[in-house]
């Protein structure tokens, strides 16, 4: 279970998120909802290590984790999508999928001088394990593109698919669905519940509320830095008051 | 005319050398290393020290060869988790610390006056070893940018954030290419140091930092073929300055401040135009079958 308890930052003198926390259970999938600035990006930045909060700790399966180091929440199997995806864009999209696995050998410049035969059966089986990632997101055509070529929407299925080879624990998606054609949603939320099935606790930035009504299990309303709403897909979206004030009225007349 | 053909050949090797540890710095990582003469000047200061206190060649490389990196690591300390530009001012600075230091303090190293490091036999036999050390130089270079090692280098160019997120400190990586790199530049030092038999601050410039970096950034950063056409154009500019300057009776001063000049607009011009250097990185095709 993924705990996160009394988080509050402060960007100079604005509060970005005031003593806000969450739970979240294995194989479930949470989606954190409200109008743009409510520090729903700034929430998962902080569970993800990138920013340090001013307040507040986090547990994963009851055991502390110090904030406010990205790679120590990777190494902790918390992994994290960014809403303009990161990508090496100069490297293919076979490369930047590879770079997901972790335990490489062949990082280690004495490995690659006196072990060459265990980084290379190592890299053997990431690169398989790397096309197979790609099958999932439907990107195994565009292996040898340069990352930087793909269209908007592949760029964000490619993050998911980096994310992928690394099996983690948590996983942060910050607007996967956005400019990706509604084919590819589809898809992503075919993957976003195999991944669940699997055990993975999931924390979804999303705007597009079919999607989340769609897949989400628990669903928390933040706004201006606060908590002001959580429950189920259903009765966040029966609240109307809620997503009147915070979504706006054009969100109510799609649905 | 073959001295001259030797003594060309041999300094395009050295420098080719360096450029190769600047391209594993600048090329693969994206490190903006402004202080690279720095442990080619160490390099070059531990063959002499060998020479003065009448030790064996060997321990000269050897004492450029761990000095460089520890420098390079002491360097990288304080600039570890600063941004770009403060690494590039941060190893300027140390570049000319060093030089200043040897410059005014002669009891380290004999000051402006400078130091005579014994020379190889013949000039065939320098040319030989840097040809040896290019060579070896070059495959080590290749074994690395091909690993998963370089790869992930070339992920902390393009963003090291997205590094962290995946699990790995950039930091450790940046440190662990300083060390190798710096060692390579050592060892250019050293044997340069062996060819040209005297080496004096006035060596160690930070224009010579600027001249590998014009190499560099010419030829391609990211390719070791780039780094090294780069410094055969670069190099044979330097070398032939004298000829031209006899064949156009301009004046030796005029010619090679031209030269510079030069330089400078190519440099502009390879900004603008071909970003990438004359032999950009091209992205390693994959056969989806292979696998």
């Amino acid at each position: 279970m993924l705990e996160v308890n009394d988080i509050s930052v402060l960007y100079g003198g604005f509060r970005a998120l005031r003593g806000v926390s969450l739970r979240a259970l294995p194989a479930s999938i949470l989606g954190l909802v409200g109008p743009n600035g409510s520090g729903k990006s700034t929430l998962l930045s902080v569970i993800s290590g990138v920013q340090q909060p001013a307040t507040g700790r986090l547990q994963l399966d009851g055991q502390d984790i110090p904030m406010g180091r990205a790679e120590r929440m990777a190494r902790h199997g918390i992994r994290r999508a960014f809403q303009v995806p990161r990508l090496a864009r100069r490297l293919t999209v076979l490369q930047n999928v590879q770079i997901g696995a972790p335990d490489q050998p062949g990082e280690n410049i004495i490995n690659l001088f006196l072990r060459p035969r265990s980084v290379r059966s190592r890299e053997r089986v990431i690169t398989a394990a790397a096309f197979e990632a790609l099958s999932r997101v439907d990107l195994a055509h565009k292996a040898s593109d340069q990352a930087g070529d793909l269209s908007g929407g592949q760029q964000k299925l490619l993050s998911l698919a980096i994310l992928l080879m690394a099996h983690p624990r948590v996983l942060l998606l910050d607007e996967p669905a956005a400019g990706v054609n509604p084919v590819l949603i589809e898809r992503q939320i075919q993957l976003l519940r195999e991944l669940r099935d699997d055990g993975c606790i999931i924390v979804l930035v999303e705007h597009n509320m079919e999607m989340i009504a769609n897949i989400c299990d628990r669903v928390i309303v933040l706004d201006a830095g606060e908590v002001i709403a959580e429950g189920t897909p259903v009765s966040i979206r029966g609240d109307l008051r809620v997503m009147r004030s915070y979504l706006g009225d054009t969100a109510l007349e799609e649905k | 005319m073959i001295d001259f053909v030797i003594f060309s050949v041999t300094m395009i090797a050295i420098w080719s050398v360096l450029g190769i540890s600047l391209h594993l710095q600048f090329g693969l990582t994206g490190l903006v290393n402004f202080g690279q003469v720095l442990p080619f000047a160490v390099g070059a200061y531990g063959a002499a020290t060998a020479t003065a206190h009448g030790l064996p060649d060997w321990t000269g490389i050897a004492i450029g060869a761990v000095m460089a990196p520890l420098i390079g690591i002491l360097v990288i300390l304080p600039a570890g988790r600063l941004t770009q530009d403060y690494w590039a001012l941060v190893t300027l600075g140390a570049a000319e610390i060093f030089r200043l230091t040897m410059l005014n303090v002669p009891n380290i190293a004999g000051g402006v006056e400078g130091m005579s490091v014994y020379r190889f036999a013949s000039n065939r036999v320098g040319m030989a070893f840097a040809l040896a050390l290019l060579i070896v130089a070059i495959l080590f270079a290749l074994r690395l940018g091909r690993s998963p090692f370089g790869r992930m280098l070339r992920v902390i160019r393009e963003d090291e954030m997205l590094a962290a997120t995946l699990g790995r400190d950039p930091v450790e990586f940046q440190r662990s290419v300083t060390v190798v790199s710096w060692c390579i530049a050592a060892l250019a030092g050293t044997l340069y140091a062996h060819v040209v038999g005297y080496i004096s601050p006035n060596s160690f410039t930070v224009v010579e930092t600027f001249i590998v970096w014009m190499a560099v950034v010419l030829g391609g950063p990211a390719t070791i073929s780039g780094v090294v056409l780069g410094t055969v154009i670069v190099q044979l500019t330097s070398v032939s300055t004298r000829f031209i300057a006899e064949w156009s009776h301009l004046g030796f001063e005029l010619v090679s401040n031209l030269r510079l000049g030069a330089f400078g607009l190519v440099l502009i011009l390879v900004f603008l135009f071909r970003p990438g250097g004359l032999i950009p990185e091209r992205s390693e095709r994959v056969d989806a079958g292979s696998q």
